[in-house]
């Protein structure tokens, strides 16, 4: 099919490329021809809308869902979301954008839509670029009919958003009508009357590892109160950010003040003064709050220490407080070799959760307050208390960590997905991807954790992409909601024949979450599936196994 | 163009359900949500089960990305309101295990438990199920429990009063096995024969429907409020049959001035059981036949005799149970409230009825309600009854126990408890609402013992704290705990806020009228105040304030 010259170029490329190269050219020339293909096809002149629904009832976000896929269908990128989830700063930035709303008791907006209706009350706001429409759910019996959505249409408007199709009251009855404002909606959109939004570049722009600075957007604890634990999703806005689904962020957390303060007020020591590390010159308070590593001292560190203070310390794992208080140095001067010895934060590394076509010029992480114990003493992380302590709006450093080894397959392939408690964070990623750009594949997710209730991190969301589609199916494992436990590798074997069936047929498996025990019995369960359900002996089990791996068809990123 | 009648949504729901089983097993199975499908909430209710979701948390949760805290809320077929204690030992630990732990007596006589997540139906079915009891057609649109004056000294033959309880809710179950097959795994061949339902068909009901029956001159039951009353007519300790009242209901809409609360019409006698339980068939059959299956809000028996006319409805049901009904034999009902303390009855056993503010069985700070009523069900010694008004009487107590009884009692100070409640706080009643029921508007049982203690202190300031004043509050204007028969009703408009009703009678036979509307606490208070100090100048001779503010009405008000 190739010219010979060309063949040739690329059998010359292909020689000396590694293997990850090669899956990466693999997946890029996919992408190449995945994105030519569909733009033969007649494209609708919208390429991406917003719908958000107000429900009090389940009535508005049951057509929205409806609509979010219909509109897919039309080959349309939607956006679907609950005006509660919805942030409203992003109202600006909309071009086309759906609101579905029903209107409560004596006119009043439902809860979910409270925020949103004051937050467009009560802001003057510039929303030339828009164009809108409103779907009000309301009762006739009651006077003021649809008063919200009216509202809401009304204030819209005001601020210089266009209408692409009137507001539509619709009563209890409200299918049919709903239907018919839909399809209306739908034709404005494909006709082209409208003016082309500036259409999202999804180009991969050039890789290097620089650092940005993010400002915390938003921070929330997944977990709800009554649960035991803490787990953070935290929206960054930064610039210039180049990263895909899979990738990670990483951060140099810094000391918390009160240990910096009181190795200072021990050691009685001006923290202007200037001392040099790695041959930078620091203020010894830059040194210890930003620089050093000052707290859980690896035992190597605690060694060179006793060596200078020439005293027998047992090999433990101690912060430097404590070390300076119990094994107090000689004179004050010696606190320069000591710096000497020190070694330098080390950066953590979180999971994206986030899609960069979904959220464009943001980087989402989810990270858990990471609690463990020492000395009998609980302690917390350094790096997940920093993040949590972050106030909304400040500022900090961070750099992109790519992941090559942990990527999306073509868009085709059908993918599954076991990540349990803030193993779920790259899934998020994947999923958005796949349904921003409308990967045919199917997509499987297991995620796990304690308990239904308090513990079900991105419920919401993950139930918004199941009933758009973009997810294909869900499992979850609770571990402590019966006398007995349940992991996600119990709720894979009682899929074992699905399992089995989406494996057969080029699935790809990922794996992201705890390393030890999870990764490992998550592991186990999939040998024992492959065995059991494809009547194989152990020893092809595990070659079936590793084909997988060698056809990069097995992801995993634990920790 | 058509002239089809527009069903309701819920009348394909209730004929597509195979039988009311809908897809309940798929939505059990769901595992990304602690709801189940939209028509299988529909469904559901006819097994007893409501789902509902934690109103106070919703919007907290939803900033956390987690969906609304759905659980169900369960409640029990106890016709005339009555468990063995082994039965109330088997609810107590079900409350703790599986619920949010109170217990709590509705106001038709059964008990209810909440916070009862998807995954934790089964086995609080299966639970249920091993100490005999059900929650099949306690909600939905069919019969639901069967209510009957609950206090034995009522008279000598009150047992055989309560076997007709039993038998009208034997008679008006559905036939499906449904209930069976899906919580309790009953693998039975389904004949679709048996499954057969001449009464419901596969339509059901057009609404709910409910069936109390009262022993004079106690109308403890609210007869009048219920689709069908029966009132025992009695001569010489002999029942000689009932007076059949049909049409009673309370719901009403805000702002839809085509529902109101209705009483129940007297139409006829019947003297016999046989013509009494085949009057109550035929009534559910016209209803099944005419009632409005296009709008839920017109759709009880009051609207369609309303519709159609009472005359119209005697005649009917005539022609389809073959013979007359007699006419209506005199009674008369002195007072609707249950008697505190100890009684006997005639065949020498005590009874003792238990305070229950509210209905809410349930230790707090003050008294350990719950565990008293666990240890009295340990003796062995003493029956459960559940009263209209929401509380509890110890029942069918030996001579011999009495004092071992009232000894557990002390010890936890229900008899203080009981002995020292106001008369209005033992006459008030408020429904759920928030934070659990998808209808309130605003606050019921969580709120109105507060607002007792307020009122408490202006009739004391009138000098009126001995006075006997029927209160009672709903969150929403469905009339749950019947607030529109009583003196004062306050129906729940929005948050902190409650129209103020008045007019209501004790015998319960007389809707009371909308005084003001939308009050808050303050002005309540305010209102209430002039009310009292009208009220203690005004009153004639042993006048009720219910009797003496109707009298204002048809005086001044208007």
């Amino acid at each position: 099919m190739l010219a010979e010259t060309k063949l040739k170029t690329l059998q010359q490329l292909v020689e000396n490329l590694t293997k990850e190269e090669l899956i990466w050219i693999n997946g890029y020339l996919s992408g190449i021809v995945t994105t030519s293909s569909s733009d033969q096809l007649t494209k609708p002149v919208v390429g991406k809308i917003t719908i958000a629904f107000g429900t009090e009832t389940g009535n508005a976000k049951k057509l929205a869902a409806d609509f979010a896929s219909k509109a897919k269908k039309a080959g349309i990128n939607v956006k679907l979301s609950s005006l509660d989830q919805y942030r409203l700063v992003d109202l600006q930035k909309e071009e086309y954008f759906l609101a579905l709303v029903s209107t409560h008791g004596d006119g009043e907006p439902p809860a979910a839509a409270k925020n949103f209706y004051q937050y467009i009350h009560e802001n003057a706001l510039q929303l030339n670029n828009l164009h809108y429409s409103v779907l009000a759910l309301g009762d006739t019996s009651y006077p003021l009919f649809c008063k919200t959505g009216e509202d809401i249409d009304n204030k819209l408007q005001s601020y210089g958003a266009r209408r692409v199709a009137p507001l539509q009251k619709c009563d209890t009855d409200f299918e049919a009508d709903a239907n018919a404002w839909f399809e209306n909606v739908l034709k404005t959109l494909s006709v082209g009357t409208l003016a082309n939004g500036t259409p999202a570049t999804g180009q991969i722009k050039t890789r290097s590892k620089k650092n940005h600075t993010g400002t915390i957007l938003t921070k929330i604890n997944l977990n709800d109160t009554i649960s035991s634990k803490e787990t953070y999703h935290i929206e960054i806005a930064a610039s210039d950010l180049t990263y895909e689904p899979g990738d990670s962020i990483g951060i140099i957390p810094e000391n918390p003040l009160e240990i910096v303060q009181s190795v200072l007020q021990l050691m009685n020591l001006d923290e202007s003064k200037r001392f040099s590390y790695k041959e930078q010159a620091f203020t010894l308070f830059d040194l210890l709050k930003k620089k050093l590593n000052i707290v859980y001292l690896p035992e190597r560190v605690v060694k060179k220490y006793a060596d200078i203070v020439q005293q027998e310390i047992p090999p433990t794992r101690i912060d430097l407080f404590n070390l300076l208080k119990i094994y107090p140095l000689k004179d004050v001067a010696q606190f320069e070799e000591i710096i000497g010895i020190l070694e330098p934060i080390t950066p953590r590394l979180y999971s994206i959760s986030s899609s960069l076509l979904v959220h464009p010029d943001e980087v989402h992480v989810t990270v858990a307050r990471n609690c463990f114990t020492l000395n009998a003493e609980v302690h917390h992380g350094l790096c997940s208390d920093y993040l949590m302590n972050l106030p909304e709006n400040s500022s900090f450093e961070f750099y992109i960590h790519k992941n090559l080894q942990f990527k999306l397959p073509s868009a085709d392939k059908d993918i599954i997905m076991i990540g349990p408690g803030t193993g779920v964070a790259p899934f998020r990623a994947f999923i958005e991807e796949r349904d921003a750009t409308g990967a045919s594949g199917r997509n499987w997710l297991f995620f796990g954790d304690q308990h239904f209730t308090c513990d079900f991190l991105y419920q919401t969301e993950i139930q918004n992409h199941v009933l758009t589609g973009a997810l294909t199916k869900v499992n979850t494992a609770f571990s402590r909601d019966q006398p007995e436990k349940i992991y996600v590798q119990d709720k894979m074997r009682e899929q074992a024949e699905e399992l089995y069936e989406w494996l057969s047929a080029g699935a790809y498996i990922y794996l992201c979450g705890s390393k030890d025990p999870m990764s490992v019995d998550v592991e186990n369960s999939l040998l024992e599936i492959v065995q059991n359900v494809g009547h194989k002996t152990k020893e092809q089990a595990q070659s079936f196994f590793d084909q997988l791996v060698e056809e990069g068809r097995y992801s995993k990123d634990v920790y | 163009m058509s002239q089809k009648v527009n069903l309701s949504p819920i009348e394909k729901i209730k004929k597509e359900s195979h039988g009311l089983r809908g897809t309940i097993r798929e939505s059990l199975l769901d595992e990304i949500t602690g709801a189940i499908r939209e028509d299988d909430q529909a469904v559901i209710k006819f097994h007893g089960l409501y789902q509902q979701d934690d109103r106070d948390v919703r919007e907290v949760r939803a900033k956390k990305k987690l969906d609304r805290l759905y659980s169900f809320m369960i409640r029990l077929r106890l016709p005339d309101g009555f468990l063995r204690p082994e039965q109330w030992i088997a609810t107590h630990e079900i409350a703790g295990e599986h619920s949010t732990g109170a217990i709590k007596i509705t106001t038709r006589q059964t008990l209810q438990l909440h916070g009862i997540f998807k995954s934790k139906i089964k086995p609080t079915i299966e639970a249920f199920n091993r100490s005999k009891l059900d929650s099949i057609a306690t909600c939905g649109d069919i019969n639901r429990n069967v209510v009957c004056s609950s206090h034995p000294k009522q008279s000598p033959i009150h047992e055989k009063v309560f076997a007709y309880a039993d038998k009208i809710s034997e008679m008006l179950m559905p036939k499906t096995k449904a209930y069976y097959e899906i919580w309790l795994d009953d693998q039975l061949i389904i004949d679709k024969k048996d499954e057969e339902d001449l009464l419901y068909q596969d339509r059901y009901l057009p609404r709910k429907f409910k069936i109390a029956i009262a022993i004079p001159p106690n109308n403890d039951v609210d007869v009048f409020a219920n689709d069908i009353g029966l009132i025992a007519i009695i001569e010489n300790d002999t029942l000689l049959g009932f007076n059949v009242a049909i049409g009673g209901g309370l719901s009403a809409t805000h702002g839809n001035g085509d529902t109101y609360p209705r009483l129940a019409t007297v139409i006829g006698f019947c003297n016999s059981e046989e013509k009494t339980l085949k009057a109550i068939y035929e009534v559910l059959a016209i209803q099944r036949d005419f009632g409005n299956r296009s709008d839920r809000k017109l759709a009880r028996l009051k609207y369609t005799i309303a519709k159609y006319g009472i005359r119209w409805f005697k005649d009917e049901l005539e022609s389809r149970i073959g013979f007359m009904l007699e006419p209506a034999r005199s009674y008369q009902f002195n007072e609707r409230k249950d008697f505190y303390g100890w009684y006997q009855n005639d065949k020498g056993l005590w009874y003792y009825t238990v305070f229950v503010e509210n209905g809410r069985v349930l230790d707090n700070e003050k008294v350990r309600l719950k565990s008293a009523m666990l240890v009295v069900a340990k003796t062995g010694k003493a029956n459960f009854r559940f009263t209209c008004n929401q509380n509890l009487i110890l029942s069918d107590i030996e001579e011999k126990y009495k004092i071992d009884i009232q000894n557990i009692l002390e010890s936890y100070q229900i008899t203080t408890l009981t002995e020292e409640a106001s008369a209005i706080r033992k006459n008030s009643m408020a429904c759920v609402a928030l934070n659990t029921c998808p209808l309130a508007l605003a606050e019921g049982q969580r709120y109105l013992p507060s607002l007792i203690t307020k009122i408490e202190l202006l009739l004391d300031n009138h000098g009126l704290k001995e006075e006997e004043i029927i209160i009672r509050m709903t969150g929403c204007p469905n009339g749950c705990a019947r607030p529109y028969i009583a003196e004062i009703g306050f129906v729940g408009t929005s948050s902190g806020h409650y129209n103020l009703h008045l007019g209501g009678d004790h015998q319960g036979q007389r809707l009371n009228k909308l005084y003001k509307e939308s009050l808050d606490e303050a002005s309540i208070l305010t209102e209430l105040d002039k009310l009292f100090s009208n009220f203690k100048s005004g009153r004639q001779n042993g006048e009720s304030f219910g009797d003496f503010a109707f009298r204002q009405q048809r005086n001044n008000w208007s």
